[in-house]
C-alpha cells in the first residue's frame, strides 16, 4: 500500500518533469523557429486578426461593465470617507493596471486559449501537421510563432482598448450615477496618474498573451484521443491559460511594484 | 483578403496606440507647445510633484513642470498657462492642497508672505541665492501632527501632574476652602452693611456735632462781642477778683473736703472693723456658740423658752385674778 503510494507521487512528479520539460523544449524549438519569417509572417496578420482585432468587442464589452461597477463601487466605499473625485483616481488606477489586463487576458483565454488549442488539436489528430512536417514545413514556424507573436502583439492592444473605454464608462457612469462633476472625475484622474500604470498593464497584457497562445499551441500540438482528445485539450488550455495569467499577474506585481517609490 | 487582414491589423494598432499615447499625455497634462515659464528655488520641496497645480490668487494658472536638485536648492521648473500675469515681486510657496497629499505651489506677492518666521527666513535664504524666484515650503500635515501629537503628549503629562496634585482631599478641601470663603463674604457683607449703617449714624452725629460747633461759634462770637463791650467799661477787674475769691474759696472747700476724707477713711475703718467683729459675732451665731448662738441654733430651747414664755403668761394672769394667793399684805 505504502510502495504504491510512494510510486503514484514519483509518477506525478515525473509526469510534472517530463511535462516541464517537454513546454521547455516546445518553446526553445519555437523560439528557434522565429528565424524562418517566411513561413510565419504570412500567417501572422491573419492571426493578429483573429486573434486581436476579432477579440476587440468581448474586451470592450467587459470594460463598459468593469469600469461602470468600479465607479459605482468606488463611490459607495470611499463617499464620506474622501473626497468624491478619489472615484476617478481608483477608476484609473484599478482598471489601468489591474482589471483590464487580468479580466481581459481571462475572456481572451477562453476565447482564443480554447480556439488555437481547439484548431492545433484537430490538425494534430486529424495528422494534418504530420502533413505538414511531411512536406518540410517546420510546424511551429507555421503554427506556433505567428500565434504567439500575433497574441504578444495584440493582447496589449485589445487591454488598451479596454483600458480607455473602462476609464470612459467609469466616467460616464460617474457623471450620471453619481454626484460628482466631469472636472472632478478628471482631477482625481489626473491626480495620482502616471505613466507607469499604463505601461505595467501593457506589459501584463504581452505576457498574458504570450502565455495563452503558448498554453494554446502547446496543448493543442500535444492533443492525442480523437475527438475527445481535442475537447480535453481545449479545456486544458482553457484551465492552463487562466492559471498562467493569474501567476503572471502576481509575478509582474513582485517585479514591477515591490521597492518602486509611491507617488 | 489578406491585404484587409493586414489593414484591419494595422489599422487598430494605430489607432490604439494613437489613443492611449493621446490619453496618456493629456492625463500627464503634458505640454506640447512651449508656454512661459517661472522657475524658483527652494530648500525643499515637501511632497510636491510634477504635475502640481500652480494657483494665483485661487485661480490654477499652470502646473509644476519639472525639478532640479542641486547641491542645496531645489530649482522647479513651473509652465504659466497663457495670458497669466505674475504679481510683482513674487513669491512661490509649496503647501499641501487637501488632507490627502494634494499638493499645490502658489504665487503671492512678497507682500502678502504669511507672518510665519520660517517662511521669511526660507525666502530670506532663497534671495540671497539669488537669481530665480524665492520660494518656501510650508510644513504638511503630518509635520503639523507630530507638534499636535507632542502638544498633546505635554497635554496629557500635565493633566496626570494635576490629577495626581489634585486627589479627592484636595477636592474636599477645595470644597471647604469655598463654603467658608462663601461664609466669610456672607459674615463681610453683612459687616458691611451694619458698618454702613453706624456710618450713617456716624454721618448724621457728625453733622449735628457740626451743626453744635457752628453754633457754639456763635456763641464764642457773642461772648467775645461781650467780652469787647465788658472791657469797655472796666468789669473784668471785677470780674477777675471774684474768680480769684471764688478760686479761694474752692481752695478752702477742697481742704474741708479732704478733711472730711481722712475722717470718712478713719470711720471707714472703724466700720471695717465692727463689720469684721460682727461677721465673726454671727459666724460665732451660725457655728451655735454662746447663749444666743445655742438660742439660735437649738431649736429645743426656742420651744422651752416658748413654753416659759407661755407659762410666765399664765401665771401672770393668774396672778392678776388671784393677787391674794400670791400677796399677802399683813400690816402686822
Amino acid at each position: 500500500m505504502l510502495a504504491r503510494t510512494i510510486e503514484r507521487v514519483g509518477r506525478a512528479a515525473r509526469d510534472a518533469i517530463e511535462g516541464l520539460g517537454r513546454a521547455g523544449r516546445f518553446a526553445a524549438e519555437s523560439a528557434l523557429a522565429v528565424r524562418d519569417v517566411r513561413t510565419w509572417w504570412p500567417q501572422a496578420m491573419p492571426q493578429a486578426m483573429e486573434l486581436g482585432v476579432r477579440s476587440l468587442p468581448i474586451g470592450a464589452f467587459i470594460a463598459v461593465f468593469t469600469g461602470i461597477v468600479l465607479a459605482l463601487l468606488a463611490s459607495y466605499s470611499v463617499s464620506g470617507a474622501v473626497p468624491l473625485y478619489f472615484v476617478g483616481t481608483l477608476v484609473e488606477k484599478t482598471v489601468t493596471m489591474e482589471l483590464a489586463p487580468v479580466l481581459t487576458g481571462l475572456a481572451l483565454a477562453g476565447r482564443v486559449g480554447a480556439n488555437i488549442a481547439a484548431e492545433l488539436g484537430t490538425m494534430r489528430v486529424t495528422e494534418q501537421i504530420d502533413a505538414l512536417e511531411t512536406l518540410a514545413y517546420d510546424s511551429r514556424s507555421y503554427l506556433v510563432v505567428p500565434r504567439v507573436l500575433a497574441g504578444t502583439i495584440m493582447f496589449p492592444v485589445v487591454v488598451a482598448v479596454a483600458m480607455l473605454i473602462g476609464v470612459g464608462s467609469g466616467w460616464l457612469a460617474s457623471v450620471a450615477l453619481l454626484d460628482m462633476s466631469s472636472p472632478e472625475f478628471v482631477k482625481g484622474l489626473r491626480l495620482f496618474f502616471s505613466a507607469f500604470d499604463v505601461r505595467y498593464g501593457l506589459i501584463k497584457a504581452a505576457s498574458f498573451g504570450a502565455a495563452v497562445t503558448f498554453v494554446g499551441c502547446f496543448v493543442g500540438i500535444n492533443a492525442a484521443g480523437g475527438a475527445r482528445g481535442v475537447g480535453r485539450a481545449a479545456t486544458r488550455a482553457v484551465v492552463l491559460a487562466a492559471t498562467l495569467i493569474l501567476v503572471l499577474d502576481a509575478f509582474w506585481a513582485v517585479v514591477l511594484l515591490t521597492g518602486r517609490e509611491p507617488l | 483578403m489578406k491585404r484587409v487582414s493586414d489593414f484591419a491589423v494595422g489599422g487598430t494598432i494605430v489607432v490604439v496606440a494613437a489613443a492611449l499615447v493621446m490619453a496618456t499625455l493629456w492625463l500627464n497634462q503634458t505640454e506640447l507647445r512651449r508656454r512661459d515659464e517661472l522657475v524658483a528655488l527652494f530648500r525643499d520641496v515637501g511632497n510636491a510633484r510634477v504635475g502640481a497645480p500652480l494657483v494665483i490668487r485661487g485661480v490654477r494658472s499652470g502646473r509644476l513642470q519639472s525639478m532640479e536638485l542641486d547641491d542645496t536648492w531645489v530649482r522647479v521648473r513651473f509652465s504659466l498657462d497663457r495670458d497669466v500675469a505674475v504679481p510683482n515681486d513674487p513669491v512661490v510657496l509649496l503647501n499641501e492642497s487637501s488632507l490627502f497629499g494634494e499638493w499645490q505651489a502658489t504665487v503671492l506677492e512678497r507682500e502678502a508672505l504669511p507672518r510665519d518666521v520660517d517662511v521669511r527666513r526660507q525666502i530670506a535664504e532663497a534671495d540671497a541665492a539669488g537669481g530665480d524666484v524665492p520660494g518656501a515650503t510650508l510644513p504638511d500635515i503630518a509635520q503639523l501632527t507630530a507638534v499636535a501629537g507632542r502638544i498633546a503628549g505635554d497635554v496629557a503629562a500635565l493633566a496626570d501632574r494635576v490629577d495626581t496634585a489634585f486627589d479627592a482631599a484636595a477636592a474636599r478641601e477645595l470644597r471647604l476652602s469655598i463654603r467658608n470663603f462663601a461664609r466669610m463674604s456672607t459674615v463681610l457683607s453683612e459687616a458691611a452693611r451694619a458698618q454702613s449703617v453706624n456710618l450713617d449714624s456716624a454721618a448724621t452725629d457728625v453733622r449735628i456735632g457740626v451743626r453744635s460747633l457752628l453754633s457754639a461759634a456763635d456763641r464764642v462770637r457773642d461772648v467775645a462781642a461781650r467780652f469787647d463791650s465788658s472791657t469797655a467799661r472796666g468789669e473784668v477787674n471785677r470780674i477777675v477778683q471774684d474768680a480769684g475769691e471764688a478760686a479761694r474759696q474752692l481752695r478752702q472747700a477742697s481742704a474741708n473736703v479732704l478733711r472730711l476724707s481722712g475722717q470718712l477713711d478713719t470711720a471707714q475703718a472703724r466700720l471695717v472693723s465692727v463689720l469684721a467683729n460682727s461677721d465673726s459675732m454671727v459666724q460665732g451665731l451660725r457655728a451655735g456658740q454662746g447663749s444666743l448662738g445655742l438660742f439660735l441654733t437649738d431649736s429645743s430651747l426656742y420651744y422651752q423658752a416658748d413654753s416659759l414664755l407661755t407659762q410666765l403668761r399664765r401665771l401672770v394672769a393668774d396672778v392678776q385674778a388671784n393677787p391674794r394667793k400670791y400677796l399677802r399684805v399683813s400690816v402686822f
